[in-house]
């Protein structure tokens, strides 16, 4: 047997997976996007790219992940620096306790932001107490609770993507600068940053996809008045049955990810080759 | 889990019948009822005892109306249930499409003692209403300052951010958004009125749950007072320890009726009919009341002053429920569940 044989062999089993469990339900759904009454149409799309309602959907979508990515980044960098420069006993204990959240489930997680967000919960009750808020505050069904639930979810992502690359980062670098007279956040900036870009990148893209797709975190913590693209998608297929219009929703939301990804891959290939 | 229980009852009941006994055969009925705390208080009200008296075996299918219906549509040539139970107002459509079988009001010897809208249309095939679930207000006894007495009550500002809506995707949310539609001059063809009055409510501060259980949290840690929702769940908070009281709004209660219909083309015709004898008699419907808070529509069941008072109870009371027509709402679901989430959008 040839390597090449070999090798289709070693790539069919993936390759028979995402056939069945990736791109005969994308095509169907492609299909019922555009399934009409009479033959094809674009009817769907014209109703959703036509209705400022959906139009404020999805740009809430995007306006939220835009916002849970930044801070994901921002929150994810330092702290991905500190676990690439501690020592590896305290790497491993961030390490852990980065990934700690990505053992419950989501919707556990949720549960807990929701009892610390509500009316009566321990964060707006602080805040009343410390007299910044007014008597009835509450942080659930709003967009901050939204980005708060996520930010969480998401930041083993950002912080873990960032951390492969800066622990490849030759320490002497940082070094080198530091002699060159760079104080410590010069060095960070300059020299840390712009290597650790591609990590940056990487973990946004992931952010950035998951957040605009997510479902579970947005519905409870944002309740049923903000609606972002997916729980929109959830309700047209279980509430009013209109499936056709689900799955444009869903190409909708489709090509937008693959919009985002398609700039990323030609970045990420100049550099990397 | 449930569809793991449902194929073992179908096979069960598959072996009786092929096992031949003729007998066994004309002694057994198949119903669905719609699982959980419901379908027990099913079987110890009216299943256990119909089982004891007439040494008859039933068979249980768990299956939600609209399940049930889809069920029973497949079925059309060859008929499976002997008695289905809806909630959704589906034995409408069932009787007109002639898979449910006309009822003979002279065979229920308890018919006669049912209020008149709960049998109107047994010659055409919509079986009987024997317990209706009331849509009234739901509301904290010793937090709420005083206690709403009408539908209007909801517009009141001092309640403001202290009320919780349910999303219309919900069906008794559904019945409680009509019935605010109505009181502030909507109908069924209109809705715009009560989505302007959901508006308002919002800005003032309302919450909207899309699920039962919210309202429960919304009651236990965000401080609500009231709730437009059915009489049972009152019931359901006050067994969580919450102080919830429900009355009926001086407009009217809408209703969802639970019916039993006779299925068309079935062999055990007389066993069917005395289970829903059964179904309507005064001693099932207080049992189903004393547990899960539905309301009688047999004028004789009677009820202790504990439970009538979370019901809609007596001659007077079931005079104020309305039934909105369940063919209307289910033609406009999609169109109505839409322009919903559009107003309460922000």
């Amino acid at each position: 047997m040839s390597d090449r044989t070999e090798n289709l062999l070693l790539i069919l089993p993936g390759l028979l997976l995402l056939a069945l469990a990736f791109f005969l339900p994308i095509f169907q759904m492609l299909a019922l996007s555009v399934a009409g009454p009479d033959g094809p149409t674009l009817a769907h799309f014209a109703r959703f790219l036509g209705d400022p309602y959906y139009l404020g959907i999805l740009w809430r979508t995007v306006r939220l992940s835009l916002i849970i990515t930044a801070i994901c980044a921002i929150i994810g960098f330092p702290l991905a620096y500190i676990m690439a420069r501690v020592g590896p006993r305290l790497r491993l204990w961030l390490i852990v306790i980065v990934i700690l959240p990505l053992m419950t489930s989501v919707v556990v997680r949720t549960f807990g932001w929701m009892v610390l967000l509500s009316r009566s919960g321990l964060v707006p009750e602080l805040l009343r107490d410390l007299g910044l808020v007014r008597r009835n505050f509450s942080l659930m069904q709003t967009e901050t609770a939204i980005i708060i639930g996520m930010v969480q979810v998401l930041l083993p992502f950002m912080a873990l993507s960032i951390l492969g690359v800066i622990t490849r980062i030759d320490p002497r670098l940082e070094e080198a600068a530091r002699t060159m007279g760079c104080s410590f956040l010069q060095t960070l900036r300059t020299v840390i940053l712009p290597l650790a870009l591609p990590g940056i990148v990487a973990g946004s893209l992931l952010a950035f996809t998951l957040s605009a797709s997510s479902f579970v975190t947005p519905s409870l913590l944002g309740g049923s008045r903000i609606e972002v693209l997916a729980a929109s998608i959830y309700s047209s297929v279980t509430q009013t049955l209109d499936w056709p219009f689900a799955a444009a929703q869903a190409v909708i939301l489709f090509v937008g990810v693959i919009l985002v990804l398609i700039p990323y891959m030609k970045v990420t290939g100049r550099s990397h080759g | 889990m449930k569809s793991a229980f449902k194929t073992t009852i179908l096979g069960v009941s598959a072996i009786a019948l092929t096992a031949g006994a003729a007998l066994a055969q004309d002694k057994t009925l198949t119903i669905n009822s719609f699982g959980g705390a419901y379908e027990e208080a099913h079987k110890k009200c009216i299943i256990t005892p119909f089982e004891q008296e007439t040494g008859a075996k039933v068979q249980i299918v768990t299956a939600y109306s609209a399940d049930a219906f889809a069920q029973l549509r497949a079925q059309k040539d060859a008929p499976q249930f002997d008695v289905i139970h809806f909630s959704g107002g589906q034995e409408i459509v069932g009787a007109a499409e002639g898979l449910l079988a006309p009822i003979d009001a002279a065979k229920l010897s308890n018919a006669g003692d049912l209020y008149d809208f709960a049998k109107a249309n047994l010659a055409k095939g919509e079986g009987p209403a024997y317990s209706i679930a009331a849509i009234g207000l739901v509301y904290n006894s010793e937090k709420s300052p005083k206690a709403p007495t009408s539908w209007k009550d909801l517009l009141d500002p001092a309640i403001g951010e202290h009320l919780v809506l349910t999303d219309i995707s919900n069906g008794y949310g559904m019945l409680g958004f009509l019935m605010l539609n109505q009181v502030q001059g909507g109908d069924l063809a209109n809705i715009q009125p009560g989505l302007d009055t959901v508006k308002k409510l919002i800005d003032a501060g309302a919450v909207v749950v899309s699920k039962s259980p919210e309202i429960q949290q919304e009651f236990a840690q965000n401080d609500a007072w009231v709730a437009p929702y059915a009489s049972d769940y009152a019931y359901t908070l006050r067994k969580a320890g919450l102080p919830a009281k429900f009355v009926q709004g001086s407009e009217g209660t809408p209703a969802s009726y639970i019916t039993a219909s006779l299925v068309a083309n079935r062999p055990n015709t007389d066993l069917a009919l005395k289970f829903i004898d059964m179904s309507i008699s005064p001693a099932a419907q207080t049992c189903f009341a004393d547990a899960l808070r539905y309301t009688p529509t047999n004028s004789k069941a009677e009820l202790s002053p504990e439970v009538a008072a979370d019901v809609a109870y007596g001659e007077d009371s079931v005079k104020g429920l309305i039934r909105f027509d369940p063919k209307v709402i289910e033609a406009n679901r999609a169109a109505w569940v839409e322009a919903w989430k559009k107003t309460i959008a922000q």
